[in-house]
């Protein structure tokens, strides 16, 4: 096995046992990127020679000492270009760290590059990104999801060991399950957003991807905890995971039937009924959950309040602190950013706006409200498995309509998880969703863990 | 509530926005009224007792207290500016002589 095929754990071990050094690990990653990366484009920029001088002097007794991690696009590195995959910053260089880049520097990661995104995590397909569709590694006629398909083509590509990336509604987790990796989304709030280029700010989540639930969890402790440049962070102690359950006797999971849609690829909803098999064989009980919301209505909120959120977050891009002005914006910004004006606009404001915040409170309680009944929800993260390159375009809400099994728990502010669980007849890879309530990481990791422990859909590999 | 967003309309926003459409890129009202048409789908929920829900973890009034703490240089701050003068940030002038 090379280096660079090595989940964190076995990474760490092989590094504390000095079977290998953080520059062999480095210098693998970069191996396989300049192996692979001109056909997957996983990567905006790379930072090899940094990377490498980094290594010589790392200590790994630090929680990721010497671990090669790839960075979303959209979160600001100091001195080092952060574009969010946009023309308009293609000369931005960081005055200062994100809060979670100076975490994930401080426990002795190692960056090695950016990743792509659709251009300012406007998407689904990675198809709006200034610099090239990122590919999908299962395969490279595929995409690879979005906004954070960068990071997680060069998770399921090994081309790094641990990569971060950003959920707004489904960014970390519809990525992760089109390439068959892990993406945990924390609640909104666990993960402080100062220095993650905003996008949509009252959901905005930075979070792990990586190539397993462990790997995932041990990268969120990491980049959780209190802010103060975040006023929305929450008030509390970096997460700890908790220990792992041998068994979910006791447990109950909600199988929310309208999850799956008429429009679902059959072997997405057989692959999750497996799963349920699997659940039903460690001790939970499922409970089919006939009365929760359609998640239709979470696609018209959130596209209301996104493009709302968009409007006024962009409008700083006036090319006179940095960047370029606002020429430089491409379609689907300038589509976001006059759709969000219009429903921010005198006249529309309450029909819009006020209209999408009154569905949220809705759809918040229609949680609490499954949450007396069940304590996690169990389901599909897409309806299909990874579409193919060109899937996206011309399509005004193809992120919208792709993301739909995930964007109730993100206007919710909940947490969530994709992990593998089959494969379909392409061998593309399948996502199983975990969603929990606000500030209950530990149900998904646990519930995560004991899956991934009992299956080795994680293990597999692609051929690239 | 108009599902079809006018010439008018298009023209208003695209100043609100400070954006510049070229000709070409017209297609882009129609595909805003399609968005529009899509979102016309919360009129089926009743929402008059109903108040809305701007931030999920309810957070109110989060104050730091009035010190001054590190911050970045003039020097740095300007460093990514395409123009700036005598320690400024250069605009294009808002009022006229």
């Amino acid at each position: 096995m090379n280096l660079n095929e090595l989940n964190l754990q076995q990474a760490r071990q092989g590094l504390k046992d000095k079977k290998f050094s953080a520059k062999d690990l480095v210098t693998a990653c970069f191996a396989q990127i300049k192996k692979h990366d001109q056909d997957i484009n996983a990567f905006v920029s790379t930072f090899e020679k940094e990377a490498l001088k980094a290594a010589e002097s790392v200590d790994i007794s630090l929680p990721l000492g010497g671990i090669p991690i790839a960075i979303k696009d959209n979160f600001l590195t100091k001195n080092q270009l952060t574009t969010a995959s946009s023309k308009l910053l293609d000369n931005y260089l960081p005055q200062y760290d994100a809060t979670t880049i100076k975490k994930i520097k401080a426990a002795g990661a190692i960056i090695i590059g950016k990743t792509n995104l659709d251009a300012w995590a406007h998407g689904s397909s990675t198809e709006t990104s200034d610099f090239g569709t990122t590919k999908n590694p299962w395969n490279k006629n595929h995409l690879p999801g979005g906004s954070s398909g960068g990071s997680a083509a060069a998770i399921a590509a090994h081309e790094a060991i641990i990569a971060t990336g950003s959920e707004t509604a489904g960014s970390i987790r519809q990525p992760s399950s089109w390439c068959g990796v892990v993406g945990f989304k924390p609640s909104y709030g666990r993960v402080s957003r100062y220095g993650v280029i905003a996008m949509k700010s009252s959901t905005d989540s930075p979070g792990p991807i990586a190539k397993t639930v462990d790997d995932a969890a041990d990268l969120l402790e990491i980049m959780s905890g209190h802010d103060p440049y975040d006023a929305t962070s929450i008030d509390e102690a970096p997460w700890k995971k908790p220990a792992p359950l041998s068994n979910l006797k006791g447990l109950k999971l909600g199988l929310p039937l309208c999850y799956f849609p008429p429009q679902i690829q059959p072997e997405v909803k057989e692959a999750i009924l497996k799963a349920v098999d699997i659940f039903k064989k460690l001790g939970a009980e499922i409970i089919e959950l006939s009365d929760v919301l359609d998640p239709k209505y979470s696609i018209a909120v959130y596209t209301i309040l996104q493009r709302s959120e968009v409007s006024s977050n962009l409008a700083r891009f006036d090319g006179i602190r940095y960047g370029h002005d606002r020429s430089f914006f491409g379609e689907e910004a300038k589509r976001r950013i006059m759709l969000g004006t219009y429903s921010l606009s005198s006249g529309y404001y309450d029909a819009y706006y006020t209209k999408a915040q009154k569905v949220r409170t809705l759809i918040c309680q229609d949680f609490d409200k499954q949450f007396q009944k069940v304590d996690a929800f169990i389901g599909p993260v897409s309806p299909t498995t990874a579409l193919k390159v060109g899937a996206s375009e011309g399509q005004a809400m193809f992120g919208e309509i792709q993301d739909m099994l995930v964007e109730p728990s993100s206007i919710a502010g909940l947490p969530g998880i994709s992990i593998p669980c089959a494969f379909d007849k392409n061998h593309l890879p399948i996502g199983l969703q975990i969603i929990a309530p606000q500030k209950r990481e530990d149900i998904v990791y646990q519930i995560a863990k004991i899956f991934e422990d009992h299956t080795d859909y994680h293990l597999q590999k692609p051929t690239l | 509530m108009s599902k079809v967003i006018s010439d008018q309309d298009f023209t208003h926003i695209v100043q609100l926005s400070n954006l510049e459409i070229k000709p070409e890129e017209n297609f882009i009202k129609d595909q805003l009224s399609q968005t529009a048409e899509y979102i016309e789908v919360l009129n089926e929920l009743d929402t008059q007792n109903v108040t809305p829900t701007f931030q999920v973890n309810h957070k109110k009034n989060v104050f730091r207290s009035d010190e001054v703490g590190e911050s970045l240089s003039q020097d740095s701050a300007l460093s990514q500016a395409p123009q700036s003068h005598q320690g400024y940030f250069k605009t294009k002038a808002t009022i006229k002589k």
